[in-house]
Order: structure tokens, then sequence, then C-alpha cells
């Protein structure tokens, strides 16, 4: 499999007449991209923002981000959810890098809603404070949800995926500043050298506990709730195969823009064939009932045993009970011989007291650790919100409160805010980005 | 204007003399005594204005009465930090150090620090109350383990956050809290995989603890006689939710009477739990409450009886602490009314 | 919650469905329920069957509190 993506570097966003790019500007005729945006008839009011590092600006409920992209073949970026099936992981594709499609509740958020800092002590706690973004705050006439604490936010998210599309076209004649290939042979096909190193597989086990559809991660549109792990290419992951779903506490969850870059896939294959040789990626999912847990784990654990893997990565898209599948898939691993590195988020609570994950296991043996999930964090007021800031506080934001008898309101009268990490749009970055990690005090 | 400092010692230190003073009840002394010099010279823009003398038997036979003696002279002092020891690895003056510090804590808010060995039995006592400097185990160190104890106390002196356990040196307190760091999450996995499949060290970030096990109770004799009382963490709560319980992160519980129901009605009881989907319990409460088969086991002559009242909370996000709190709260309860057996059910 | 009534000396059994969960935080005698969101009745079948499960695994729970264990046990349902 032979993907290549060219890099057309952002340094600014303008509105303009007319959708372009040329010389590091990104030009968006917002009338146009409303217009698109508005094609959806359940998208009741929308409007276009610009957002850069640096701005006093606060994005609350952000329900998804999207890296704007074109594949050269005029295929769409997500097969099975916004255009038809097709293969992913082959091929050309342009993308928009530093730069980021945001979508934003013009009122309403829920549990699985996150928040963004675009400058100020919020800025480090996701990676979109440090990226050009489009931010579309739209409202919807969703009304069987509106005051639901579990969102689909289907048109939302649609509108995103849409619109990041819509951006993409304007690099789909031009040249790249540079490209990154990712290349892969057939396991059977690769020479006796890199058959004798090593094998590693990746595991992942996106969200997918809603029993309910329309609220989990897709792949290739299909909801992973009702899907069993199978071996796939990285590539797939990077060119969309994957869509981020809307369930979870925010800090835990993995937007699309994180499938389409997932940094530690891509630190795995650019250094493959080295001192191991990287097998792909069991695509797992996190379930709810125990029997679910175990055989997915099955699944997992004889996926990688059929392969001869003998180290694997192991991570999740969640906290809570999805420990159960982390942990049950890291020791089911160890006891086959796959020794494993697990990348995963605690739950120490705001007191750092409690134990860091649901289920512990003395198989874990190495693991990073990428952040606590209930720490309060306290954030000053900034000059901009887009969105509504009250929905912290008001629509079960899994971060934020109405009231506390100690804390107060999440949402303060001067617009300062406290919240659990929680609440931060991805903010955990299991995928690779953190720059947190946990230490005993 | 400089800050204020107490520092509290033992018989030995304190100059009154060895082990035949040690039986020495607790005493204030206003200006330095022993270490108390050392701390005056190296806390940054703070005086030590008292030294604390206390004999490590006197602590450790009344230790009650020794707190409350040492607690009344602090009462009507001025002071912005306490710092007790070092005390090595001598095991009754380290349990007096983490027992005062702790109580000092306790009582009036301050920062409180002191410094022992590994091997000092205080030390596991007291580390998840109070920061406990890691000290040598014999009296040469003293230079040394005073030294740490200063560069914390300065810290808190200054109002800065106290870094990390392994950074500071001081005991792990049973805490673990997200920091920013240098490096991002895939360099260290790239690392942490390179060195198992090189088969060389690492560090984990996560240590799998030693997980806390209680003695296993005793079955009930005759169930035929036994009271048994329903707990969920599973949110259910009558309809309007009347003790307010949190749908995540809960601190609060309630108590709820089922005198006469057959079943937990729809309508009646729903859930607030906000980690699953509520539509399944809240059309029927009795899939996570089961009253509904309690009673029918209870009329066939299964068991006992079935207790008047269920508790209630919500699991999600509810931190140890709370969790094991509230379960205190709730044990008196339960023992007031003879409650023999409990069934605990989890979403 | 579970190991604090333990502690004072009272037999708890612990219905659950994500039975690593509750062996880690040390529950002793442990009931496996059918899922999270409905422990004891799955509402995509009949009352007449939710009746008979959930009365199966409460019995059994009820006979668990009167059943004396070594360590930790999950009893089979």
């Amino acid at each position: 499999m032979k993907l290549e993506i060219g890099n057309f570097y952002v340094n600014e966003i303008a509105f303009g007449d007319e959708l372009s790019f040329k010389d590091g500007v990104l030009t968006i005729n917002k009338e146009e991209a409303l217009a698109m945006v508005k094609e959806d008839d359940r998208i009741t009011e929308a409007e276009l923002y610009i957002v850069k590092p640096g701005d006093e600006v606060r994005l609350c409920p952000v329900k998804e981000a999207i890296e704007p992209r074109v594949r050269l073949d005029g295929k769409g970026l997500f097969p099975g959810y916004t255009s038809p099936l097709r293969q992913s992981g082959n091929g050309v594709l342009h993308a928009l890098k530093n730069c980021s499609v945001l979508v934003v509740g013009r009122h309403w958020g829920g549990f699985q809603d996150g928040l963004i800092d675009m400058s100020g002590p919020g800025q480090k706690h996701t990676y979109f404070g440090g990226l050009n973004n489009i931010v579309l705050v739209a409202d919807t006439n969703e009304e069987f949800e509106r005051y639901e604490q579990q969102k689909k936010n289907d048109a939302l998210r649609r509108a995103g995926h849409k619109l990041a599309e819509f951006i993409g076209q304007c690099v789909k004649e031009l040249t790249p500043e540079d490209t990154d290939v990712y290349e892969t042979t057939p396991i059977t096909k690769r020479s006796a050298e890199v058959n004798a190193l090593p094998a590693l597989v990746a595991v992942l086990q996106p969200q997918s506990q809603m029993e309910a559809l329309g609220y989990n991660d897709l792949v290739y549109g299909w909801d992973m709730n009702k899907y069993l792990p199978t071996l796939m290419s990285p590539q797939e992951i990077l060119d969309g195969a994957l869509v981020s779903g809307s369930f979870m506490p925010c800090s835990s969850k993995w937007s699309t823009y994180d499938f389409q870059n997932y940094p530690i896939l891509r630190a795995l294959m650019d250094e493959d064939g080295k001192d191991y040789n990287f097998l792909g990626v069991i695509m797992a999912n996190l379930n709810v009932a125990m029997d679910q847990k175990e055989r997915a784990i099955q699944f997992i654990v004889q996926t990688a045993t059929e392969l001869g893997a003998d180290f694997a990565l192991v991570t999740e898209e969640g906290y809570g009970n999805p420990d159960a599948d982390y942990v049950g898939a890291i020791a089911a691993l160890e006891t086959a011989g796959i020794k494993v590195v697990g990348v995963a988020n605690e739950c120490t609570g705001r007191d750092g007291a409690s134990q860091p994950l649901v289920t512990l296991d003395e198989k874990i043996h190495a693991m990073v650790s990428t952040g606590n999930v209930s720490e309060l964090i306290e954030l000053p007021p900034m000059k901009v919100v887009l969105g509504e800031l009250e929905a912290l506080g008001r629509d079960g934001n899994s971060g934020g409160w109405e009231g506390d008898e100690v804390l107060g309101p999440s949402v303060r009268p001067d617009g300062s805010i406290i919240m659990e990490d929680n609440g931060l749009f991805c903010g955990d970055m299991t995928v690779g980005w953190s720059h947190k990690t946990m230490k005993d005090f | 204007m400089s800050k204020k400092a107490i520092i509290y010692v033992n018989q030995f230190f304190g100059q009154l003399g060895g082990e035949d003073t040690a039986g020495v009840g607790p005493s204030i002394h206003e200006g330095l005594i022993g270490p108390a010099m050392a701390y005056n010279a190296q806390l940054k823009d703070c005086d030590v204005t008292h030294t604390i003398i206390c004999g490590d038997n006197y602590m450790g036979s009344n230790p009650e009465d020794a707190v409350a003696q040492i607690l009344g002279f602090l009462e009507n002092l001025e002071f912005d930090i306490f710092i007790a020891g070092p005390a090595f690895n001598a095991g009754r003056y380290g349990v007096a150090c983490g027992t005062i510090c702790k109580a000092v804590k306790d009582r009036f808010g301050v920062p409180v620090i002191t410094s022992m060995n590994q091997e000092n039995p205080g030390m596991e006592m007291f580390r998840k109350d109070i920061i406990i400097m890691k000290g040598g185990n014999i009296a040469s160190k003293m230079r040394k383990d005073l030294a740490a104890v200063v560069k914390v106390a300065n810290k808190m002196l200054a109002g800065e956050q106290v870094g990390p356990a392994a950074e500071e040196g001081y005991f792990p307190t049973g805490r673990r809290h997200q920091v920013f760091i240098e490096e991002d999450a895939t360099t260290r996995f790239m690392r942490m995989l390179h060195a198992r499949i090189a088969g060389e060290e690492f560090v984990s970030e996560l240590i799998v603890p030693k997980l806390d096990r209680v003695p296993i109770a005793a079955p009930v004799k005759d169930l035929k006689q036994a009271k048994v009382a329903l707990l969920t963490t599973g949110g259910i709560v009558p309809v309007d939710n009347p003790d307010r319980i949190q749908s995540a992160s809960a601190t609060r519980w309630g108590k709820y009477d089922i005198t006469g129901m057959e079943r937990l009605e729809s309508g009646v009881f729903k859930t607030i739990h906000a980690g699953f989907d509520p539509a399944a319990a809240n059309a029927d409460p009795n899939v996570i409450m089961p009253i509904d088969v309690l009673r029918a086991m209870e009329k066939e002559g299964v068991f006992g009886s079935l207790h008047q009242y269920f508790y209630s909370t919500v699991g999600t996000g509810t931190t140890e602490k709370e969790a094991s709190r509230m379960a205190k709260e709730i044990l008196p309860l339960l023992q007031a009314d003879n409650v023999d057996a409990c069934i605990m059910v989890s979403t | 919650m579970v190991k604090e009534i333990e502690r004072a000396g009272i037999p708890i059994v612990h219905m659950c469905n994500i039975v690593p969960v509750s062996k880690t935080v040390g529950a002793n005698r442990i009931v496996p329920t059918i899922s999270i969101p409905y422990p004891l009745g799955d509402p995509a079948t009949s009352r007449e069957d939710q009746w008979k499960l959930r009365y199966h695994r409460v019995r059994v729970a009820l006979e668990a509190l009167a059943t004396d264990v070594e360590e930790q046990t999950v009893f089979p349902v």
C-alpha cells in the first residue's frame, strides 16, 4: 500500500473573494462556504470564524476537528460517511497543514463536547490551541437531542467534514511544499531481512460503547459498536477510514484530525524495518458488556498471535470501564508472550489519590501516561467566546458542572472557568501529541 | 515582613539529654535550640521564633495529651510553617514528628514538613498525610537532610507549588497528578518500545500499585433469618432526586424507604447515572435494583427479610476517597438497623 | 464502598458486569450481571425472561452471602 500526502503549510487564514491557497495564505469565500454548509437543511444557523494561536478566544462546545484535504483522484475523504465507499490507504492526498476545521455548537453542548483556548494558560491543554483554525459555529433543528446530555451531533459533525473537503479542494492542482510517503509491502512479501526482525502490531481501541447507533466512531462509515477487531493498514487510518464519534468525556477522545494524523502510527511507520517489522494495525473497539470485551480481546490476541507478533502497542480512546478492555488486552497479549507498551490517560481523581485505571493487572509492565482526566483546571476569562460558554456548566459536559458546594459553578460571572481535564477538547492526546505525563506527588 | 517558623525536636536534639529524658513532656521555648539554629540560618525570609521539645517516650505513650499540649502552645502564636525533625531512622522520633505535623496541619492548615529515613516506621504511617523528605539513617546526615527540608520548606513559604516526589526528594503521598513535560508521548512511547525490543531497562510511567485487600467477612450463618440490605452505585433515586446526587463524580448518597413496595415503579424511581444509556433502567428500575425478585424470595422464605431502605449513589468518576467516606457514613446506619448482609449492584 | 462494608465484617456480594473491575476494587464475593446499563434484565427480552434472569442471579448472590470463601470468588451463574 502506498499513500502519499502532499503538505501545504498554512501560515494564515483569511476571508476573501475566492477559495485559494497562495504563499501560505488560505483564503476562504465565507458566503460560498456557508452556503455549502447550509445545504443540509438541518442547519438552522451558521457562521464562520478564523482563529490562530495567541488569539484571546475560547471555543466551547467543540464537537469535532478535521484536517482539510483533497484526494487527487477526486474521491471523497471519508468513505462510507460523507462519500461512497472506496478503499482507503492508497493514492495521493493534498493536505492543508497546521490547520483544522473546528465545529462548535452555537448554543448547545453535551457530555462529549470540549473546550479549546487559543492563548493563555489553557492553550497548551489542546493540540488545536496551537493550530490555525477555521471555526464553524452552528445550530441545528435536531430537537430530539437539544436537551440531551448525550448528543449525536450528526448534522454539525457532518457539516465539519464536508467543510474540510470543500476547503481542501483549493490545493488539488497545486504543488505541495513537501510530501510524506507511507508505503508498505504485504506481510508475506517482505524481505527475509525484514521478516527476521521482531514483529510488531499496533492495537487501537477506538470508542464504540454507546449501544444506540450514531454516537460511536465509524470505520468506513460502519458504527464500531457492531464490529469485531480486524487487521488494517496504518495508511487506511491516515486516509479517512476512521471518523471520530460523539461519545466519551472529551479529553479522552480522538478527533477525526487525530486519526488523519495519528503521530504514534506515523512514528511506527517511519522506523519500520530498522529494529522491528511493523505488521499493521489490529483495529479493535471498546465494549460495554463483559462478554463483548472478552470476545474482542480474544480476536485481538488471536490475530496478533497468528501474525507472529512479538511486540504490541495497545491504546484506548477512553477511560473508566474501557480500562477493562485496555488492561484486559494488555494482560492477554502479555500472557500470549507478546510484550506490550501501552498508551493511556489515567483517572486518579481531583485529589490524585484514586486508582489510576479502574482495572489493574500486574502484567502491565510498560505504559506511557498522558494525563489525569479529573485534574482540576482553572482558566482566566477570554475576550471572545465562540459558541456558548454556559454549555460547559449547563449541558452536562463531562468536565463541567452547574454548581459545586466548594468550587462554585464551572462558569463564573466574569468568564473565568474551573473545570476538570475531562472537558478539554481531545486534551489527553493519547494518539501521541501529549506533553503531559503522570507523576507521584 | 519576614515569615515565622516553629520547629519541633525530641529531647536529644532539644539538648535535654539522652534516653534518660525521653519521658519528659512537651515544652516550648522562645528562640533557637539544636537544629532550629540551622533552620533559622537557611530558611529564606523566615525567622524561627520557637522551638518545641518533647520526649519521644512521652509522645509515644501519651500522644493525645502531648498533641493537645503542643496545639495549646501554638494556639496564640503566628507561624507560617511547622517543621519537625529530621528524625533519621529513630523510630519513636519519626512517629512523633509525623504525629505532630499531621495534628498541626489539620488544626491550623499551615504547611508542615519533616524528614526521616525510609526504614523509619513513621514514614509509612504518615507519608499520605504530610510531606516527609527522604532522609539519611543516622544523625551524621543532619546537614544534608536539613538542607533538603529547607529547600522544600522555602518553596512552601514562597507559596510555590511543591513538585513531584521523585524530583523534590520526598516520599510519595499516594497522589498522582498530571504534569507538563518537554517530550511528547510519541517520543516516550518509541523509546519504551525500543527498550523493550532491545531488552534494555526502561521506566514505565505507570507502576501498578499493590492493591488494598480486606479480610473476607464470614458468611451469614442462616440465610433464612438474615436481614439483607440492597445498595447500588447505579444512581437509582426517586424521580425528583431529593438528595441531589450528582450524575458523575458523586459526593452524595441517598437512603430510600421501600416499605410496602413490591417493585420499583418506573416514573417513581429513575437513574441519574451519566455513564450509560439510562433508557432501560428508567423503564424498569428493577433491572438495577432487583426489589421485585427480592420481595418474591422474601415471601418464599429464601432469606429472612429485605431491609426497609436501599442506599444509592453514582459510581462514575467518584474518587475512592469519596466512595470510602460515603460507605463509612452508610455503615453505622446498617449496623444500627442490624443488617446482616448486603448486595451491592454496580453498573 | 464494598470494601468498607466488608471491612466492618458485614458480608457483601458485588453484582456487576465488569468482573475485572470488581476484582481490582477488592470485592470478595462477586456475581456477574449481564451488562452495565441493565445489569439484571435485558430490555430486548420478554418481561418473563427478565424476571427469570434476575431471580436466578439475585438468588446466586444471596447464596454467595451464606457461602464461606477463602479468596476472591466469582460465583457461576
